[in-house]
């Protein structure tokens, strides 16, 4: 049998820490079968049999293993059953399931492989779980847009049932008993009739050599029988977060890997005019210095001596066209524009501005770059890792994409700042990975780009400043209409958790609120005028949390606000506010979600507790205004985000539905800062319509 | 360059280095220890604190020469295999979500605790205050504390 390289397992040191990655690809044994049996991406896909798993990979070492190179060449594979792309049986009864998401504290790493998981019968003990190389055989794996669960679920669902439906074959030809009659849970196959059992790793062996069940044999479970979608399953990756062991991008760590940071012109979109690196070069460590599109960058051994040597470039900078650029001038320009038109008679007109915000996740955007002659390998912590691939095979080395492998590892917040390319002609989000390929192909050696804070909030893709003007006749809150102002001005913007769903939920509930006070009416009840049956029931929900309509102690009130981002998932919210002088508090924040079936209901409670912690970081707390074209805030000390002893006691209520699962990562911030607001005005009855709040 | 001697873990290291380069960046780039994180660089957000001789320290803002003959331990040397009682309470409240500010969070709330096993409230704030978390877990961080208190602490 030729057995080609990839089928072996592979196993190679990557770096002083000793972090081991292993791409281990199943067995040989090529299934007979067509495609036509199920429309998983790679069921019945020739490659996908005979070489197992496609981009997969696990990481089996851990910081501190010893240092070794190794492949090992002639080992056979041990039975595998790779019914699909995402899942593998080993003999042992150990299932892996790929995630092809990316994983940024949302949970997708173990949502995903529930659902596979529960269709196959398998206990979730059994499970482990690998992170998908950037593939197109997985379909999409932009992981953005709440959207991972919500698209990806009836696909996970037909690849876990068609692993089960081939295990209840096999069990079947085993008895001589009617699969029909067999059913799977707990990692066993069950004869109904006779009680008679065996267990997943068993089955196996013959299990690998059957055909593919036809797609009328394979069916989905009844909801009602489900086992682990519904629970409350711990993350995967807790227990490696807890003890250091766990790979952000960050801590990738390759055999001879260089560091390396940029010098950036202050002004967004400015270049390098020129640059004196003696000093820079005096540092001990430091290898070279070389100009990438973005600015210069150092390269030395270690990270702090790339950072000393980058503090001592002399650069001149073209600042180039927004030089004059201030946002509070595009603000004003906003304005104008949305107030050009005066009001008609009996017309109710509000705007509601929201300023730029960066994205600010802890850990600042960083790549790893290995260039060789015959293509590029990148462990990039991506939302979007067909994107890297493509962007810098086509756009950055000029390649085909298969001569590009990017690993996923693990990200320490992404809130959209690693997904997207931007529009053309402007700076791409993927501007680290290609500054990190263009320094690595420069220098011919593995290169980890590190940016700093000051490099991560003067040249992020900021949420872009808005002005949304909302408009109904006095009497009649169903002529509502919101048009929403951006400038086109070069400061390059981008997805930031929920999008446009923030300057839509802040306006559009103010501005309810307003009207029913307005009119007179309870802003509750004005809501019953105009909702859908499902999101009056989060509203009425989150109220009876709240006690809406009961008596406040005196200096305290609350404000209401619902929303749906992409009209998908039902949140409503309920804050209460007091002040501290004219700084505004929010001790407790009740939230009421309805996001279909759940899969994970302790992680759609965890991820409205963030949602509410971000959207209180927006209403309070943050913006980045830009003067003369550059980023005013660059520290957390100048962008401050909500803090330990500034947050609200919340409560969170999920309502039980069977409807299609939705998402929930970017749910539960928009409702936040309008809730706050309308609290605000009851309180002080001062209207606010501009973030952050800011009482005067 | 200097030759220093740092006790990391419980295990005496001597390194070749620039004395003012920060103690994260020697743990990080030298010893293989990632799981200091990061984040700043400027001593702000706290993902880099570890402990030096039982305190809790921003090592991004820490010369490595301070620490010289010092005691370091890091989230990797809380426990050897992840059983101290605030790893497992942090997990038993899943309290990660990106995880990558949690190293700091650890290591504060074990600092404060094996300085006062009771801590009020208040006190429990002040410490915690010093380390971001751009996910918000602070609600259940504060759970998680509680939990290890209530079960008798660390």
């Amino acid at each position: 049998m030729d057995i080609s390289r990839r089928d072996f397992l592979k196993a190679t040191f990557v770096g002083g820490s000793g972090l081991v990655i292993a791409v281990y690809l199943a067995g040989c044994k090529r299934l007979p079968g067509g495609s036509e049996a199920t429309d998983v991406p790679g069921a019945g896909d020739s490659l996908s049999f005979a070489a197992g798993t496609p981009g997969s990979e696990t990481i089996l070492g851990e910081t501190g293993a010893a240092p070794m190179v190794e492949e090992i060449s002639a080992v056979e594979p041990p039975a595998e059953l790779v019914p699909n792309i995402f899942v593998k049986i080993g003999a042992d009864g150990l299932v892996t399931i790929i995630s092809h998401r990316s994983e940024m504290g949302q949970g997708v790493r173990t949502a995903l492989p529930m659902i596979v998981a529960d269709e196959l019968g398998a206990n979730w003990n059994d499970v482990g779980v690998e992170q998908g190389l950037a593939d197109t055989a997985y379909g999409s794996q932009g992981t953005g847009g709440s959207l991972s669960v919500q698209t990806c679920f009836t696909m996970l669902r037909k690849a876990g049932a068609l692993g089960r439906q081939i295990l209840i074959n096999a069990a079947a030809q085993t008895w001589g008993l009617e699969a029909s009659d067999c059913y799977a849970e707990n990692s066993l196959v069950i004869h109904r009739p006779s009680g008679q059992q065996l267990s997943f790793g068993p089955l196996v062996g013959l299990a690998s050599t059957l055909p593919l069940p036809p797609a009328s044999q394979v069916s989905l479970k009844d909801p009602a029988e489900f086992k682990i979608i519904g629970t409350s399953k711990g993350r995967v990756d807790n227990a490696d977060i807890l003890t250091g062991k766990a790979v952000f991008g960050m801590d990738v760590r390759l055999p001879g890997m260089l560091y390396a940071a940029v010098a950036r012109c202050p002004v967004i979109g400015g270049k390098a005019a020129s640059y004196d690196d003696t000093a820079a070069r005096q540092v001990p460590g430091v290898r070279e210095v070389v100009q990438i599109d973005n600015g210069i960058a150092v390269v030395a051994e270690q990270t702090y001596q790339a950072l000393r040597a980058k503090a001592l470039l002399k650069v001149t900078w073209d600042p180039g066209a927004n030089a004059s650029l201030n946002s509070a001038d595009l603000e004003q320009e906003l304005l104008d524009r949305a107030n050009f038109t005066p009001p008609a008679e009996g017309e109710f007109v509000q705007n509601y501005i929201v300023p730029y915000f960066a994205h600010a996740t802890m850990e600042p955007m960083n790549c790893t770059s290995d260039v060789k002659a015959d293509g590029c390998e990148l462990w990039v912590p991506t939302q979007n890792s067909q994107l890297v691939l493509t962007n810098v095979a086509f756009s950055v080395l000029k390649t085909s994409p298969d001569k590009v492998k990017v690993h996923v590892p693990l990200i320490g917040g992404a809130f959209g700042r690693r997904l997207e390319e931007g529009p053309a002609g402007l700076p791409v989000s993927v501007d680290y990975v290609r500054e990190a390929v263009q320094i690595s192909q420069a220098v011919q050696a593995p290169v980890h780009l590190v940016w700093t804070r000051q490099d991560d909030f003067g040249h992020d893709m900021y949420h872009p400043l808005s002005v949304t003007q909302v408009k109904a006749r006095g009497d009649q809150i169903k002529t509502l209409t919101m048009r929403r102002l951006e400038v086109s001005a070069s400061i390059p913007v981008g997805y930031w958790r929920s999008v446009t769903n923030i300057p839509e939920a802040f306006a559009h509930e103010s501005f309810v609120d307003e009207f029913a006070l307005e009119t007179g009416v309870d802003p509750v009840e004005l809501r019953r005028s105009f909702l859908s049956p499902r999101a009056q029931a989060v509203v009425d929900m989150a109220a009876e949390m709240a006690g809406w309509g009961s008596p406040m102690p005196a200096g305290s009130a609350r404000g209401i606000a619902y929303h749906a981002a992409w009209g998908v998932t039902h949140v409503a919210q309920v804050a209460e506010v007091t002040l501290s002088g004219n700084e505004i508090r929010v001790p407790r924040v009740f939230c009421a979600v309805d996001c279909g079936l759940v899969i994970n209901p302790d992680m759609v409670v965890a991820q409205m507790e963030s949602g509410i912690i971000f959207g209180m970081t927006a209403a309070l707390k943050e913006f980045m205004p830009i003067e003369n074209g550059a980023a005013m805030r660059t520290s957390f000390r100048d962008y401050p985000i909500l803090r330990f002893d500034e947050i609200p006691q919340v409560e969170v209520q999920i309502v039980l539905s069977s409807e299609a699962p939705t998402g929930i990562g970017e749910m539960g911030n928009p409702p936040t800062a309008p809730a706050i607001a309308n609290a605000v005005f009851a309180l002080t009855g001062q209207r606010l319509r501009r973030l952050p709040l800011r009482l005067v | 360059m200097a030759q220093i001697s740092l006790f990391v873990n419980g295990n005496q290291q001597t390194l070749e280095v620039d004395p003012d380069t920060p103690l994260l960046w020697v743990l990080r780039d030298q010893l293989g220890l990632t799981g200091t994180k990061f984040s700043c660089g400027e001593g702000q957000c706290g993902c880099c604190i570890v402990h030096v001789d039982g305190e809790a320290e921003r090592s991004c803002v820490l010369p490595v020469s301070s620490a010289a003959g010092k005691s370091i331990v890091t989230i990797e040397g809380l426990s050897l295999d992840g059983s101290h009682p605030l790893q497992q309470a942090w997990i038993a409240e899943q309290v990660p979500q990106c995880g990558y500010c949690q190293p700091g969070q650890i290591m504060v709330a074990a600092a404060l605790l094996n300085h006062t096993p009771n801590p009020s409230e208040e006190q429990i704030t002040q410490a915690m205050a010093n380390v971001l978390c751009r996910c918000g877990t602070y609600q259940r961080i504060k759970r998680a504390i509680y939990r290890v208190i209530d079960e008798g602490g660390v």
